[in-house]
C-alpha cells in the first residue's frame, strides 16, 4: 500500500459484496486486500472483481493484517453487528451495510466499540448517494426552502430480491422485515432531509402482490411524526408489474419552498437491448465507496453519523413493530445517541 | 320543474358561491333566479350574501322562512360549513332538488342526519365534487377497463398553495375557525381524496390512520387547527390508500388547489397528475405551465355542474349522492378520532349505496 493509499478488507461474498468490491477496485489508491466469506468458491468471484484480492474464509488473517484500514461488513444482517465489533476490537475502521443492526442493543455496542478507539463508523446508505437526492440533501442543507416541515417519499419499483425466495431476506427474524431491511434507506432520508430531528411515532401498514402468504410483505407505507411535530409518509413498493420499472417521488415541504423530485422525466435508455438505470439514481454505490475511501484517508467524516443511525434503525424497528401489530408505535427516546 | 331551464336558488353566498353562480348562469339551461339567505344567519354571512346578489346583478330574496315560497327547482346550499347540513335539510325540506357545497357536514351526527332527510324528501341532494375533472375520468377508466388489474394501493396528494391564500379565501376564519369551519384543513381538503379513492377503487374506507400538525400558517395556530395530515386507510377488500394533504407554503403547481395520484394494481399501475398534460412557456416570469385539461379543480366542478343540471333535467339522480357525502364525512370523522387517540380508528359502518 502507498502512504495516501488504503486498504480494507470486505465481508461477505453475496450481492452487495460484488457490487462494493467492483466499486472500490476502481477507486484508485483503494486496495481490496481480502474478501472473507464462509463460501470460498462465492468469495473467489468476488475477489476475481478486484485484481490483487484474496479470497479466504480466514477472518482473523484480514483482521490481523495492519494494511488494511477499513472493513467493509456485508452479508447477513444478523452478523452485521459482531462482525462490526470484532473489527473495530482489531483497530480498523468500518463500513457496515445497512440495516446497521436488528437491535437498538446491538447498535449502540457497535458505536461504543469505535468511539473507545478513535474509529470511524459508516452505514451503507447508499441513497444519499443517488444524484437526485443528494441534490435535494444540498438544497435542503442550503436553506433553498427553509426549515423542512413535511416529506412524502414514494419509491415504487419493479423488481424482486434475487434469490428472494429462498433468500434470508424473506425471513423478519434475519432481515428485521421490509420497514427494516429497505425501510431503512427511507427512514434514514427522512432522518437526514429533517436535519436530525427525532422521529416519536410511526404506523405502517403493508400489502402483498406478489405473493399472498410470503412472511415479508412486497410493499408498505408508513406515517412518521417528529419530535417537533413535523410529520412524513413513506411508500416503498415492489408491486410494479414491469421488471425494471421505477416511479419515484420526493416532496420536501419548507416555510419557504417547496422541492419535488420525480424520476419520470429522466433522460433514459428505452431499448429492447438493454436497460439503463435511471439518471437519477446511477452511480450511487460508486460515490458511496469513494466516500468511505475518503474517510479511510482522514479527508472527512463518515456521511451517517451515529445519532442518525440510531434515529434511522430505532424507526425502523418501531415500523416493523407495527406492521406485525397494526398500532401505531413509539419510537423510544433511549434509542438515541449524542 | 320548467322543462327547459332549471331554476336555481342560492341560499346563503359566502365562499365558492362565488364561482359556482358565474359557472351556472353561463350554462343556457339554468335560471338564478335569486341569492337568499337564513333567517337565523350571522351579520357576516348576510352581508357577504347580499354582496354576492349585488356583483353577480341577480335578486336579493331576503331570509324568507319557508323556501317554499321561492319558485326554484335546485337550492344551491353555500354557506359557512357549520351551517351547510342544517340549511340543507331546510331546502329538503322545501321540496326542493338541493346542491351543498363540501363538506357535507362538519360531523357524523349531522351527515347522518341529512342522509336520512334526503332519504324521506321527495328532491335529491348531492354534493360538490370533483370526480367529473378530466385527469380522474380517464384514471377511472383505466381502472374499469382492467388495464391495472385489481387495485391494491392508492395514494393521494392534495396540497393547496399558501401562497395564495389571501387571494383564494375571502376571510382566513372560514377555513380556520372551528366556529364557522367545523375544523380545519383536514374537514376542508379531506374529502376529496376520499371521493377519488373510493372513485378509483369501488371500495370503502374502514380504517384510518392520521396524523395532524400546524406546521406552516399562524392563523392555523390562533384557532388551534391543523393545516396538514398524513394518512394510511384500510379500505374493504384489503386495499390500502395514503393520502398528503393540506395548505403548504407553496404547493408544487401553479394553481390554488392541485393534486396527484398513483394507484398500483395487480397487473399495472397509472399516475394521475392535474398538472399534467400541459404546454410549458418559458419566458421572462420564468415557466407558466398550461395544464391542456384546464385549470382542474374549477373545472372538474364546471363540469361537476354541467352533469349535475344535465340530470336534474332529465328527472334521474345525481350520480353522486347522499351516501357519497356521508362517506366523506365518516372517513373525517375517523380521521380526526385517530389523530386523538393516536391510534388507527374504524370508520363508522354505513357507507355505501353507490
Amino acid at each position: 500500500m502507498t502512504a495516501t493509499g488504503v486498504g480494507v478488507a470486505i465481508l461477505g461474498s453475496g450481492g452487495i459484496a460484488r457490487e462494493h468490491a467492483a466499486a472500490l477496485a476502481r477507486l484508485p489508491g483503494v486496495e481490496v486486500r481480502y474478501v472473507v466469506g464462509g463460501d470460498l468458491a462465492r468469495s473467489r468471484g468476488v475477489a476475481a472483481l478486484a485484481p490483487g484480492a484474496v479470497a479466504t474464509t480466514d477472518l482473523e488473517r484480514a483482521l490481523a493484517d495492519p494494511a488494511v484500514q477499513g472493513v467493509d461488513v456485508c452479508g447477513v444482517t444478523p452478523l452485521h453487528a459482531p462482525l462490526t465489533i470484532r473489527a473495530a476490537r482489531a483497530g480498523k475502521h468500518v463500513h457496515v451495510e445497512k440495516p446497521a443492526a436488528l437491535s437498538m442493543a446491538g447498535l449502540h455496542e457497535m458505536i461504543a466499540e469505535v468511539r473507545a478507539r478513535r474509529l470511524t463508523l459508516m452505514t451503507g446508505q447508499t441513497v444519499r448517494f443517488q444524484p437526485g437526492v443528494a441534490a435535494l440533501h444540498r438544497a435542503v442543507a442550503a436553506g433553498e426552502i427553509g426549515a423542512v416541515h413535511l416529506l412524502r417519499v414514494g419509491w415504487y419499483t419493479g423488481y424482486v430480491w434475487a434469490g428472494g425466495w429462498r433468500g434470508w431476506q424473506l425471513d423478519p427474524a434475519r432481515s428485521g422485515g421490509h420497514p427494516v431491511h429497505n425501510g431503512t434507506h427511507a427512514f434514514d432520508l427522512l432522518v437526514w432531509l429533517m436535519r436530525d430531528r427525532r422521529p416519536t411515532r410511526v404506523f405502517v401498514r403493508s400489502f402483498r402482490t406478489l405473493s399472498p402468504d410470503v412472511p415479508v410483505p412486497d410493499s408498505f407505507h408508513a406515517t412518521v411524526r417528529f419530535d417537533d411535530g413535523s410529520l412524513a409518509l413513506v411508500e416503498l413498493s415492489y408491486a410494479l408489474r414491469e421488471r425494471g420499472a421505477s416511479l419515484r417521488r420526493v416532496l420536501a415541504v419548507g416555510d419557504r419552498g417547496t422541492l419535488r423530485h420525480e424520476d419520470d422525466g429522466d433522460s433514459g435508455l428505452h431499448s429492447e437491448a438493454a436497460r439503463a438505470p435511471s439518471a437519477s439514481v446511477d452511480g450511487a454505490i460508486g460515490a458511496q465507496m469513494a466516500h468511505w475511501a475518503a474517510v479511510l484517508r482522514g479527508e472527512t467524516e463518515p456521511i451517517t453519523t451515529p445519532r442518525q443511525m440510531c434515529l434511522t434503525l430505532a424507526t425502523a424497528l418501531a415500523a416493523q413493530r407495527s406492521l406485525v401489530t397494526g398500532r401505531a408505535v413509539d419510537v423510544p427516546e433511549a434509542a438515541d445517541v449524542r | 320543474m320548467s322543462a327547459e331551464r332549471l331554476r336555481v336558488l342560492f341560499l346563503s353566498g359566502v365562499r365558492h358561491a362565488g364561482s359556482y353562480l358565474p359557472m351556472l348562469r353561463a350554462d343556457p339551461r339554468v335560471e338564478i333566479v335569486g341569492v337568499a339567505e337564513d333567517p337565523g344567519a350571522a351579520g357576516r354571512a348576510l352581508s357577504d350574501t347580499r354582496a354576492l346578489a349585488a356583483s353577480a346583478g341577480v335578486p336579493f330574496l331576503g331570509c324568507p322562512g319557508d323556501l317554499a315560497e321561492i319558485e326554484a327547482d335546485l337550492v344551491v346550499v353555500c354557506s359557512e360549513p357549520v351551517r351547510h347540513a342544517r340549511l340543507a335539510e331546510r331546502a329538503l325540506a322545501a321540496g326542493r332538488h338541493v346542491l351543498v357545497d363540501k363538506p357535507f357536514a362538519v360531523s357524523l351526527a349531522e351527515a347522518t342526519s341529512l342522509r336520512s332527510a334526503a332519504d324521506r324528501a321527495p328532491g335529491s341532494l348531492s354534493v360538490v365534487n370533483l370526480l367529473r375533472g378530466p385527469a380522474i375520468r380517464r384514471a377511472r377508466e383505466w381502472v374499469d377497463a382492467g388495464h391495472i388489474g385489481l387495485p391494491r394501493h392508492v395514494d393521494v396528494e392534495f396540497l393547496s398553495n399558501g401562497a395564495m391564500f389571501a387571494s383564494n379565501v375571502e376571510r382566513p376564519e372560514l377555513v380556520v375557525d372551528p366556529a364557522l369551519a367545523g375544523g380545519g384543513e383536514l374537514l376542508n381538503f379531506l374529502v376529496y381524496p376520499v371521493d377519488y379513492i373510493r372513485h378509483l377503487t369501488g371500495c370503502e374506507p374502514v380504517e384510518v390512520y392520521a396524523e395532524t400538525a400546524t406546521l406552516f400558517f399562524e392563523p392555523h395556530r390562533r384557532f388551534g387547527v391543523e393545516d396538514t395530515a398524513v394518512l394510511s386507510l384500510l379500505l374493504t377488500n384489503g386495499v390500502t390508500a395514503t393520502v398528503t394533504v393540506g395548505r403548504v407554503p407553496y404547493a408544487p403547481a401553479q394553481t390554488p388547489t392541485f393534486f396527484t395520484a398513483r394507484v398500483l394494481g395487480s397487473h399495472g399501475h397509472l399516475t394521475v397528475d392535474e398538472d399534467r398534460p400541459a404546454l410549458d412557456r418559458f419566458g421572462p416570469g420564468g415557466l407558466e405551465r398550461w395544464p391542456l385539461d384546464g385549470a382542474a379543480a374549477s373545472e372538474g366542478v364546471r363540469l361537476f355542474l354541467g352533469t349535475l343540471v344535465g340530470d336534474l333535467l332529465a328527472g334521474q339522480a345525481p350520480g353522486y349522492g347522499p351516501a357519497d357525502g356521508w362517506a366523506t364525512v365518516a372517513v373525517v370523522d375517523a380521521a380526526y378520532r385517530s389523530a386523538a387517540s393516536g391510534q388507527p380508528e374504524p370508520v363508522a359502518p354505513g357507507a355505501g349505496g353507490r
